[in-house]
């Protein structure tokens, strides 16, 4: 698999280097002469000293014959730009572009570059997950976000507490997909009984999150409450 | 005609002075403020200031009912983005863009972005200066 990386900051590098130890052959584009010497210092691979979003560089990179472009510089305009040549110029279906500004996710996408990866949002998300008290959250998001699994935890002011699965009152489009309990994994049916200390998983969208939340809305207020 | 100018440079004023004092409706976007500043009082259009793609900005500079939009900054990228956006997102009858650096001119067309490339129009003015003396 031929690969271009644009971009050699610290995500830049350390892709390159998961992917050299993975066996693809990749080509790094860096404009900055003094990142490009460290990094060929340091990694055997092909490094070009250039700009990413002139299309001679990317020629050069041999971006005829490459399966995968990552464009992860810090400049989401640049990151654009070179996932537009990469999918106009050169026909490649694979191109990756790092968004750096959470509010640029929508046009990368409206302007057809469908595979991105928010590295700030992403960083956002964990950190509030951390950090996140509620009994209810999303552990995992598929497709940026149309599918999401949601985990709730099971405390002694859950009313869900003691109830059978096909009594819980789920808005339609969510699914029970698993109950992790002492360390094992429960596939529920009709009549799998919810206990204390359950951890439940949900596959629902972004869309039911919220009256999913609202279930336990005043139970999550009284958790808090009571652990302070 | 509504007319939104990205990029309040040298070109950029000159150009929102110059058409705003023509009869058209203005609106200028720069993410600087000193630069829109320097626009002054005999300036009667809008100026936005804020982050030139920025879908709220550009909405807040009238987009959706502009006839023209000019990408001007010295950015290629910035232009290109911008350009993209205008054509594909927001459906701008004409868009124009301003090439920098003149290698990037490949890229604009390859993305079907008319543009403008002073470089190329100031270098063959001089040649034909030139020539015009030798004759």
């Amino acid at each position: 698999m031929k690969s271009i990386i644009i971009g050699g900051g610290k995500v830049g590098y350390n892709l390159l280097k998961t992917l050299k130890e993975r066996g693809y052959d990749v080509t790094l584009v860096e404009r900055d002469e003094d990142t490009c010497r460290r990094i060929a210092d340091d990694i055997n691979t092909d490094v070009i000293c250039g700009d990413g979003t002139d299309i001679d560089v990317l020629k050069d990179a041999g971006i005829k014959k490459a399966d995968i472009i990552a464009a992860v510089t810090g400049n989401d305009e640049e990151n654009l730009v070179i996932c537009q040549i990469a999918k106009k110029g050169f026909n490649i279906s694979k191109s990756i572009a790092r968004i750096n500004n959470p509010k640029n996710i929508a046009t990368f996408r409206a302007l057809g570059v469908d595979r991105t990866v928010c590295s700030t949002a992403v960083i956002a998300n964990l950190i509030e997950y951390e950090f996140d008290r509620d009994i209810c959250k999303i552990v995992q998001t598929f497709d940026r976000g149309t599918m999401i699994l949601v985990e709730v935890q099971v405390n002694e002011n859950n009313h869900w507490l003691n109830s059978l699965v096909k009594d819980l009152n789920l808005p339609g489009e969510c699914v029970l997909a698993s109950i992790l309990r002492n360390e094992r994994v429960i596939f529920p049916r009709g009549d799998t009984q919810i206990l204390l200390n359950d951890s439940i998983h949900i596959i629902t969208n972004r869309s039911t999150f919220p009256e999913i939340k609202k279930l336990f809305h005043n139970g999550g207020v009284q958790y808090a409450k009571q652990k302070k | 005609m509504y007319i939104i100018i990205v990029g309040c440079g040298r070109l950029g004023s000159v150009l929102s002075m110059e058409l705003s004092d023509a009869g058209h409706n203005i609106a200028v976007i720069d993410s600087d403020s000193k630069r829109l500043e320097a626009l002054g009082n005999g300036f009667n259009g809008l100026s936005v200031k804020g982050i030139e793609y920025d879908s709220n900005v550009l909405r807040e500079a009238g987009i959706s009912r502009a006839d023209y939009l000019l990408s001007l900054t010295s950015d290629d990228n910035l232009n290109i983005m911008v350009s993209l956006i205008a054509k594909d997102c927001f459906k701008v009858p004409r868009v124009i863009a301003r090439v920098n650096e003149p290698s990037k001119k490949s890229v604009y067309e390859l993305l079907f972005i008319e543009t403008i490339n002073p470089t190329e129009l100031i270098s063959y003015i001089i040649k034909s200066k030139i020539e015009g003396d030798r004759k």
